[in-house]
């Protein structure tokens, strides 16, 4: 990051429980303003480190900076930033009104201040006229409003979202997602999000951490995550790949272990064992023996198809390996299975990952 | 193979079971309802109905013995379940959230003041305050059973049930609910005062409720501890009972029922105005 402050600063953050390393010395800068997810499988430590930030937890190790003022050890009252919990944790025996209400009255905002922000607050997340109403008497996607309010009345400095659709149906989370990034651009605050499920992430944010083991393998923006992964678990964990074993030959070029030569940028040197991953949407079926102008192509036989309505799977052994190849927007299948093909792609669309 | 089948009981089987609980009806609440009817009857003998009449209520509220034994069976209940609804709820929450030495053996013996019957409890306190006694005596002042050491001991066996109803009301408790009100900005006393407290409120209630029952109710124990002055009012009528039944008890001990019923239902129709305002919010 080029920004002088970044809105939060982990340096060499490590969290144990007892024998568990919960997060292993993780580094991450977030931008002011940016909208941040935190991406990772259940247990790789992506909402412990959401909690060190909010102050939920204290990080055993490490340095913890929110707007360049070291927090790593304050308590959760006395930090910028507020949480959207993972099932809202709205007070119960609290009306809407009051649950939003509840953060500024512990700072001590008094009227007319106090019901001018909560209005305020109410309106952003269209909640407006349920204010005397009970949590259980809200659906979960108003729940989630209630929540939001509820933090973002407070004008925190960063807000942190513990998978905040997680407990919404598909149709209501995709709604939100749009929603929320509407409602992050409107404040202008930084958001920072958990969440295990990528295409959420991917959609929402500008930036990803993806999370495994405790460590923090990759930041980036979702292009780059997607189609640079950084490590085989990455292109693995993002969306759908095919990893083939290979080893690599020169700097644009690795050999896959049948034996085919092709063409892929990679910095590690010759020799090495790696991986490359290759998504099925981003190569071709064409018949057998026709081959690209440029880009690489390997010769295969259609085993296998999956018709799924808006694309089409192919699988298509080459040798020992097997490769899925995804068609969209095409009428007809032209191959059938036993078919003999040439699986193409255009330069670039291979990326080498570190083992 | 075909119709229905038949899951029920037989006809007779049901008769028979209806029958076997009106019986078991009666069996509970005949002898209340003799024991009330009796109370309003106008002949000093107790078994001889001689008319309607208020006179032994009447009696009962003159005599000083009996007065001075509300009095005191009032105060010790108030105070013994006030206390023991702080104290008991402070042990269930130390109980059910922070790890101490001796933790465990706390959680196993908190709860042996409801196992260990009456006697054993009482001589054991009996015991204690002798000793106690004789040890702060040492130092001066002189005390003597009465009235506070009925309460304390009271306090001692309620602080038991408060806690293990609080406790079951913690095992359910939601805590992001406080990290939640601790991420705004609540300190750790606010987050207890504003969020946790009224949360378990149902708990600390019953537990208060069941408390003051049994204090009202208790007659080993306080027999016991208590000294002159100090009689509760079911250790004055277990003690007079042995000069008789006289219907000045059955007027006692129907207005004894009169108000423990009054507690159950105030208590019953506290929880349906909670219930049916949020019903009623709900509507709308």
């Amino acid at each position: 990051m080029t920004d002088p402050v970044a809105a939060v600063e982990i340096e060499g953050v490590t969290k144990r429980f007892g024998e568990v390393v919960a997060v292993d010395n993780i580094d991450l800068a977030i931008g002011d303003g940016e909208f941040f997810a935190l991406l990772g499988p259940s247990g790789c430590g992506k909402t412990t480190t959401l909690r060190m930030i909010a102050g939920l937890d204290l990080p055993t190790e490490g340095s913890l900076r929110i707007f360049g003022e070291e927090v790593g050890m304050a308590p959760p009252d006395r930090r910028p930033v507020n949480t959207v919990f993972q099932a809202y944790a709205l007070f119960p025996h609290m009306t809407v009104r009051q649950n939003i209400e509840f953060g500024l009255r512990m700072r001590g905002i008094k009227n007319p201040e106090l019901s001018q922000r909560v209005a305020e607050a109410t309106g952003m997340v269209r909640l407006a006229g349920m204010e005397e109403r009970r949590p259980d008497q809200l659906s979960g996607g108003q729940q989630q409003r209630v929540a939001l309010a509820r933090a973002l009345v407070n004008q925190p400095k960063v807000l942190l979202l513990d998978e905040p659709l997680g407990a919404l149906d598909l149709k209501l989370r995709q709604e939100m997602q749009q929603e929320l990034k509407a409602l992050q651009r409107e404040v202008g605050i930084t958001f920072v999000f958990v969440t295990h499920d990528q295409e959420e992430a991917l959609a929402m944010s500008e930036r990803i951490g993806v999370m495994s083991e405790g460590r923090l393998l990759q930041v980036g923006t979702p292009r780059e995550i997607y189609d640079r992964p950084a490590s085989r678990f990455v292109a693995d964990f993002i969306g759908r790949t095919n990893i083939l074993e290979a080893s690599v030959e020169s700097a644009s070029t690795v050999r896959l272990d049948n034996g085919a030569l092709i063409e892929a940028e990679t910095s590690t040197p010759a020799g090495s064992r790696v991986a490359v991953s290759l998504r099925p949407e981003r190569v071709r079926l064409q018949p057998h023996g026709t081959t690209a102008a440029e880009g690489s192509s390997l010769d295969g036989e259609v085993r296998d198809i999956t018709y799924l309505g808006h694309a089409v799977v192919y699988e298509v052994a080459a040798g020992p390996v097997s490769i899925e190849v995804r068609v969209e927007g095409e009428v007809g299948e032209p191959f059938a299975a036993g078919d003999e093909v040439t699986v193409a792609w255009d330069r670039g669309a291979a990326a080498v990952v570190a083992d | 193979m075909s119709g229905v089948v038949e899951v029920g009981l037989g006809r007779r089987t049901r008769r028979g079971l209806a029958v076997w609980a009106w019986a078991v009806f009666a069996f509970l609440y005949v002898p209340i309802v003799v024991l009330v009817v009796f109370s309003f009857n106008a002949s000093s003998r107790v078994n001889i109905w001689g008319g309607f009449s208020f006179q032994w209520y009447g009696e009962a509220l003159r005599n000083d013995v009996i007065t001075s034994a509300i009095r005191v069976s009032l105060i010790v209940a108030l105070v013994s379940t006030v206390v023991s609804m702080v104290l008991g709820t402070a042990v269930a929450l130390a109980l059910a959230r922070y790890r101490f030495r001796g933790r465990r053996a706390l959680d196993g013996t908190v709860y042996l003041p409801i196992v260990i019957p009456d006697i054993t409890m009482a001589v054991m306190l009996l015991v204690f305050f002798a000793e106690a006694f004789k040890f702060i005596d040492s130092f001066g002042p002189r005390f003597t059973l009465g009235i506070s050491t009925v309460a304390l001991s009271h306090i001692a066996f309620n602080i038991s049930f408060v806690c293990v109803v609080v406790r079951a009301r913690l095992d359910q408790f939601d805590r992001t609910l406080e990290e939640a009100a601790r991420d705004l900005y609540a300190t750790g006393w606010q987050t207890f005062r504003r969020v946790t407290l009224p949360l378990i409120m149902p708990g600390v209630a019953a537990g208060g409720l069941l408390a003051l029952t049994l204090s009202l109710d208790d007659v080993v124990i306080s027999a016991f501890v208590s000294g002159p002055g100090s009689t509760t009012l079911p250790v004055y009528v277990f003690s007079s009972i042995r000069r008789g039944v006289t219907p000045e008890l059955n007027a006692i001990s129907t207005l004894m029922l009169t108000a423990s019923i009054a507690l159950v239902l105030g208590s019953l129709a506290l929880q349906r105005r909670r219930a049916s305002a949020s019903q009623q919010t709900q509507v709308l």
